[in-house]
């Protein structure tokens, strides 16, 4: 019996929270005990003699509990639980009772009563039924303060929240939100979400996320671009959408989360425009330099002795490292800043890498290098930017060329699979330690050992490759062996397959 | 090669057209020098110069506009051109006429750096 008392006393014990009781009952007994019993146990008691005077009372004050006697003179005790369930509907209501039939208890239940308690009843029956009434109070304010917490919460954040049921009717939309697609209104809730986006991109990902089976849990993710009227920039925004479901797994409606990265993809674009100014306006002056060294090299400004041709020759040489050095950060900010995705088209890729190797040849015949295509198809067609697959193929080739010992033997080709297209590169070069591997396609990334050292390059070169094959929604994939050899993958979908 | 060949070489590069032309006058031709696409028309419709190389990247009137003006111009079409550009690498020759879609009218395209035998021998080819 002690365990109720603690109960009851450790509901009450919280200190924003002391029950308002009200006692409606017209037997003194009951009232002076009630009132005895529950003010020893925390909380505030009130007594009404009647129906009326308890309504009365009511109307002035909230109460968190009533107890109320059915069998009263005057107004009975239904007629006022009916009148408390109808204008406070928050209060929670426990029928004293004289005869204690089922049948009674399930109409006054029906009619919004939480409890019973049949005359006579014992003071731990009292406490028990109004621990009861305290836990669920306790239950309903905490959703109501988890509420109003998260209204605050989501009402303040910058990122815009939409949630929407599963028959697309948004449920929550909060201010940033509103903001971000222009919309004025604040009564959207309840509303179809196509009444406020045009955005077709962003209703087929709320669909999505709706529909999305049971057995999997993927949040569809993608920029949308919002344009403005003339004065204000277009808005660039990263959308997140995931479903949320029941206990049973099934889709009760999604949730949409809007990051505005306007100012990112600027920093970025202003990134790109800087390292091209930059390579541009190094190169320029590096193309005029190294003509200079050559018609004096050339004798054309008076003879020179062998030592002064040596001299130019090496700076000649190092220039030429710095030209092609602002080449490929040219081209990777370009690659960067999205020019990659213009202009694709059909791409035979077999003759694509046939013409690269021809290229080649020499630079392979000079080091003795048995370049090669392995014959598959006559042609393997793919839906990409011409100038970056050469470039794909031109930096595996060379650096396959350059990475090779003399007489080495180097095969390419192309392979198709049902859903992908296949290019692979082979070389019997030096091949790339294991540990040094995984960082191959990183931005000035260079394989440094004794063997190297004379080998020039940037470090450009595969971080160029990667970020081409990522635009056409490739994947580029390398195995390797010390003195072995070294072999990429790269594989593209087929152009049928391509978005 | 009886008479001294006129090549008209086109560059905003002063130090560039310079050893351009260092160049190619100790190979026994003559060299007439423009600094941007305007002035280069004005010396090609004066001098008839038997070759031109053309930088793309100049101010006023770049070498594309330059290389159509010529090919689109019945007294002057005859005259080859060779283009000088620094936004394509040495690899991107072979498919760079018949891909960029701006102009497919010169007769021929170095990239820069240049490499000066190579100009010489494609100027050769043509001046024969």
């Amino acid at each position: 019996m002690n365990n109720s008392k603690d109960s009851i006393k450790d509901s009450v014990k919280d200190i924003f929270f002391k029950p308002r009781v009200l006692v409606v009952d017209d037997e003194v007994r009951i009232q002076n005990a009630c009132q005895r019993l529950l003010a020893e146990e925390g909380c505030d008691v009130e007594v009404a003699e009647n129906g009326a005077k308890g309504l009365e009372m009511i109307k002035k004050q909230h109460f968190d509990i009533i107890l109320l006697d059915l069998m009263m003179p005057g107004m009975s005790g239904l007629e006022v639980l009916k009148d408390v369930k109808s204008h406070h509907p928050d209060t929670v209501v426990i029928i004293i009772t004289g005869y204690a039939t089922l049948e009674h208890s399930i109409e006054t239940m029906k009619k919004g009563a939480f409890d019973f308690l049949s005359k006579p009843f014992s003071p731990q029956e009292l406490r028990l039924v109004i621990g009861k009434a305290i836990e669920f109070i306790r239950t309903l304010q905490d959703i109501a303060t988890e509420k109003s917490r998260m209204r605050v919460m989501i009402n303040t954040l910058t990122d815009g929240v939409l949630t929407t049921d599963n028959q697309k009717r948004i449920a929550l939309a909060n201010p940033a939100f509103l903001k971000m697609i222009g919309c004025r209104k604040t009564s959207v809730i309840g509303h179809k979400v196509s009444e406020f986006i045009t955005n077709s991109r962003l209703l087929d990902m709320i669909d999505q996320a709706i529909n999305e089976p049971a057995d999997t849990f993927a949040e569809i993710t993608d920029e949308i671009t919002i344009p403005f009227s003339k004065e204000k920039d277009d808005i660039i925004i990263g959308v997140r959408c995931i479903p949320f479901r029941d206990r049973l797994n099934r889709n009760l409606g999604s949730v949409t989360l809007f990051h505005d990265i306007t100012a990112l993809k600027k920093i970025d674009q202003l990134k790109s425009d800087f390292v091209s100014m930059v390579a541009h306006e190094i190169k320029s002056p590096l193309n005029s330099i190294l003509m200079q060294i050559d018609v004096v090299l050339a004798g054309l400004a008076g003879e020179l002795t062998e030592k002064q041709k040596e001299i130019l020759q090496k700076s000649s040489n190092r220039i030429k490292s710095l030209t092609k050095l602002s080449t490929e950060l040219l081209d990777l900010s370009k690659i960067e800043s999205g020019l990659i995705n213009q202009e694709r088209e059909e791409l035979d890729l077999v003759e694509l890498t046939k013409s690269q190797i021809a290229f080649y040849r020499d630079q392979a015949d000079a080091k003795s290098i048995h370049l090669t295509i392995k014959e598959t198809k006559k042609e393997i067609w793919m839906m990409g930017n011409r100038l970056n697959m050469e470039e794909v193929m031109s930096n595996l080739i060379s650096n396959a060329i350059r990475y090779s010992p003399n007489g080495g033997k180097i095969t390419a080709w192309v392979d198709e699979k049902t859903d992908c297209v296949k290019i692979t590169v082979s070389d019997t070069g030096l091949g790339i330690p294991q540990n040094e591997l995984e960082h191959i396609f990183d931005k000035f990334f260079r394989v440094k050992n004794e063997k190297t050292r004379h080998i020039n390059g940037t470090g450009l070169g595969l971080a160029i490759v990667k970020s081409i094959v990522d635009a056409h929604h490739g994947t580029i994939e390398v195995k390797s062996e010390v003195n072995k050899g070294t072999i990429f993958f790269i594989y593209f979908p087929k152009s049928e397959y391509t978005i | 090669m009886s008479e001294k060949q006129l090549i008209l070489v086109v560059d905003d590069d002063p130090d560039l057209v310079e050893a351009v032309s260092m160049k190619l006058e100790s190979l026994e031709y003559r060299v007439a020098k423009a600094y941007d696409g305007e002035e280069a028309m004005e010396k090609i419709k004066e001098e008839k110069p038997a070759m031109v190389i053309l930088d793309v990247m100049m101010p006023r009137k770049n070498g594309w506009e330059v290389c159509n003006d010529i090919k689109n111009n019945d007294a002057l079409k005859d005259i080859p051109v060779v283009l000088l550009t620094a936004v394509a690498n040495s690899v991107r020759t072979t498919s760079y006429t018949h891909h960029d879609g701006k102009t497919t009218l010169a007769d021929d395209y170095v990239p820069k750096p240049i490499d000066l035998d190579k100009l010489m021998e494609i100027i050769g080819d043509h001046c024969k």
